[in-house]
């Protein structure tokens, strides 16, 4: 927890012909993260090689590279298909051989035998195109062509030409532009290129066909509709290609790979004629289990032993330690950055706030169940990983939503009946006409604002905190002690103009320092420790960095950043409010009272807007609530102490899904 | 100030609640001017800085994270114009 796991270095030794059960095992157990070893003269690495891959390599490679271009061809990806029954592996080695040539053999035929149609797909559009402009005009193609004495010119024309050769000319006359076709004796060709060039001519290709145009064009267009049918029927086989097949292409994908990683291991181990060498990382609780089954494995004839890790040369590689609720927030992480071996991991408190923060944007007990309602339905569609990690981190945010939904008294902008607003109102239209009874309260802003900027407050100074925490410990000598008392001067500066402020005016929710016995006219007690406290701050600032001096009125728009919180949760709540007038006061009530075919008419308008405007603010506020809640942690409250950058944890292994071990 | 200007506007023929109306008039006007233009003014800001994150994520992936927060450090503007407006508004 707020740690990455705790790693240890392993340097595991042995004679080559261990080799293979060694990788085995590693494989097996899925959480050595190897150190791929370079041929760069390292120390203690005199005369040792980059390995080469076990037996069989090419042979598994070949096969996995024949099994994942069937499953392109197909369209089957293992993250769309639920883990299925796992087969043994014996039993995929024998399908492997047995259906595999002959599977290969139906998908390699059916494509090639669709992308032929495809071309004859082309080229019969091609000769369409050619003959369509030619379909007005009354003339055999065969007139066209044949002649050794006279030229067929055909092309566009913008002007009416004038032609002073004799001719034969046929005219369609188009929208923009006519289209012509003109037959004119050879030698004459010069004088009448400059007639027509005078018209605006563009020529276009005189088709070598014949017969008359619509009808050539009409059998063309049957045999298109004949290729098309072809063409569609061959995709409803690959289809069932892959309804049939798809289960046994990703397990022979997954054991393909496994073998394939396991016989190309050697070429990130070092090695001579007789031994090889292995490092890499494993997570230190587990050193044991690792150690003593591969010793188990072998007989004894390995060498394991834990290498003391170097922290400020070694990169450790990352491997998150968070309980299970915070675990979907890693995805918020990775997409900042990985933490650093030792930096504070802060997904634990983002799996918090996070939420939170959503909740007091989007505060909505109707759009949180449709939130929540997506969270659950979309698990359908998103089967990988990282998907499912964020509808939980949605579901979590729809759950805080619905929570603060009860605590605001808002359901689709409507104030739930009965139920007052436990924190400060946001209802907006709560001014009542006259001689209406108040059933709602006014919003109360100032409240709302001062609520959000106390938040800011104390995020902002709980990183600074955590930045002194995580200088202490990466950081030596005097840098470590300059760079920790800097960031207490940040809060110093913060808390010192609060105090300040308050010494001088009164404000909602905030401490009020007036009543202080005052020194010079405004200014009291209160007022010059706010002073002396800020100018500390500057001050501690200015050792570590002068520079940073000029970063100090980052301060107040860092603060006051986090008003947005109140601003675009009252901006949903203002289209809210704003749908449910325009679909239900302007549409649907005057109806009601005065029912009439066409007022129903009005009514189911009125709905279609109620809900076309609901399903806008939703979409809204996902964007809204996600993006600024991540946003003020990733501005706001990252910056202040992390840096990120870690190397992720990438063990030797895979999760199987779909084949046993 | 607030008096005075009601002596005066009473002085050239209007009623007080004609007065009370401007009043709230100017003040939606004022909340307008400071979302529409604020807004404005993020969007000049994240246009350029919008284009250049979308490019530089497709050419590396990674550094998506670090290409939203730039692109999104100028929205802060419009932020204070709506809270801005809120106050107008409300307070």
């Amino acid at each position: 927890m707020l740690k990455p796991k705790q790693m240890s270095r392993l340097l595991i030794a042995a004679s080559r012909d261990q080799m293979a059960p060694v990788i085995a095992e590693l494989y097996r157990h899925n959480l050595f993260h190897i150190e791929d070893y370079v041929d760069q003269g390292a120390e203690g690495y005199d005369g040792f090689k980059i390995g080469t891959p076990l037996s069989g390599a090419s042979e598994k490679s070949a096969d996995l590279v024949k099994i994942r271009s069937i499953a392109n061809t197909v369209a089957v990806h293992a993250d769309d298909i639920d883990a299925g029954p796992s087969c043994t592996q014996d039993e995929l080695q024998t399908k492997i051989e047995h259906d595999l040539p002959k599977l290969e053999r139906e998908v390699e035929e059916l494509t090639a035998r669709r992308s032929k149609l495809e071309t004859r797909l082309k080229e019969l559009e091609q000769k369409i195109a050619e003959i369509t402009p030619f379909a007005d005009i009354p003339v055999d193609m065969n007139l066209y062509h044949g002649y050794q004495r006279f030229t067929t010119l055909a092309g566009y024309v913008s002007r009416d030409v004038n032609m002073n050769v004799p001719c034969e000319m046929h005219l369609s006359k188009g929208k923009d532009k006519n289209f012509l076709v003109i037959i004119i004796p050879s030698e004459q060709k010069g004088e009448a290129d400059k007639a027509l060039a005078e018209a605006g001519f563009q020529p276009v290709p005189v088709p070598e066909d014949s017969g008359s145009p619509r009808g050539r064009i009409e059998f063309y267009s049957g045999e298109t509709a004949a290729v098309k049918k072809e063409i569609n029927e061959i995709n409803k086989q690959l289809e069932e290609v892959k309804q049939k097949h798809a289960g046994f292409l990703v397990a022979c994908e997954e054991l393909l790979k496994a073998e394939v990683d396991q016989t190309e291991a050697p070429l990130r181990f070092a090695t001579t004629k007789q031994t090889f060498v292995a490092e890499g990382w494993v997570p230190t609780d587990k050193v044991a289990a690792v150690t003593n089954s591969l010793v188990y494995e072998t007989d004894g004839k390995v060498f394991v032993t834990v290498v003391p890790t170097d922290l400020e040369h070694d990169s450790v590689p990352v491997e998150y330690n968070n309980p299970d609720f915070a675990k979907p927030t890693q995805v918020l992480m990775d997409v900042y950055s990985r933490p650093k071996y030792t930096e504070v991991d802060p997904t634990l408190m983002l799996s918090i706030v996070f939420p939170l923060f959503f909740g007091l944007i989007l505060g909505d007990v109707g759009y949180g169940l449709v939130l929540l309602g997506m969270a659950f339905g979309l698990r359908k569609f998103l089967k990988g990983e990282e998907g499912r990690y964020l509808l939980d981190v949605l579901r979590n945010a729809s759950i805080s939503s619905i929570f603060f939904g009860l605590l605001f008294s808002e359901f689709l902008g409507f104030a739930i009946p009965g139920l007052k607003p436990v924190l400060f109102s946001r209802h907006l239209m709560a001014e009542a006409a006259e001689g209406e009874v108040v059933t709602s309260h006014g919003p109360m802003i100032p409240q709302l604002l001062i609520l959000s900027i106390w938040i800011g407050i104390l995020h902002i100074t709980l990183g600074r905190v955590i930045s002194i925490i995580n200088h202490a410990h990466q950081d030596h000598g005097q840098h470590r002690i300059k760079a920790m008392l800097a960031n207490f001067g940040w809060i110093a500066v913060m808390w010192g103009v609060l105090i300040g402020i308050w010494s001088i005016a009164p404000l909602p929710l905030m401490p009020d320092l007036t009543g202080l016995p005052p020194i010079v006219s405004i200014i009291n007690y209160g007022g010059v420790a706010g002073a002396v406290l800020a100018v500390l701050g500057v001050l501690l600032i200015a050792y570590d960095s002068v520079l940073e001096v000029i970063e100090l009125p980052g301060i107040i728009s860092h603060v006051l950043s986090y008003t947005r919180i109140v601003a675009v949760g009252f901006s949903s709540v203002a289209i809210a409010m704003v749908v449910n007038f325009i679909s239900i006061g302007m549409f649907i009530q005057p109806q009601l009272e005065n029912i009439s075919p066409f007022g129903i008419f009005i009514i189911l308008a009125g709905l279609v807007v109620f809900l076309l405007g609901h399903l806008l603010n939703t979409v809204l506020g996902i964007m809204g609530g996600g993006i600024h809640s991540i946003r003020l942690h990733y501005v706001e409250f990252f910056t202040k102490f992390y840096k990120g950058g870690g190397k992720k944890y990438i063990p030797f292994g895979m999760k199987r899904r779909f084949t046993e071990a | 100030m607030a008096a005075e200007a009601v002596v005066a506007a009473v002085d050239v023929g209007m009623t007080v609640e004609q007065i009370k109306a401007t009043q709230l008039g100017m003040k939606a006007l004022g909340a307008g001017i400071a979302v529409g233009f604020t807004g404005i003014g993020a969007g000049i800001a994240e246009m350029a800085i919008g284009s250049a994150a979308v490019g530089a994520t497709a050419e590396n992936k990674d550094i998506f994270g670090l290409a939203l927060i730039f692109t999104v450090i100028p929205e802060t503007i419009v932020i204070f114009g709506l809270v801005v407006a809120l106050l107008l508004l409300f307070v």
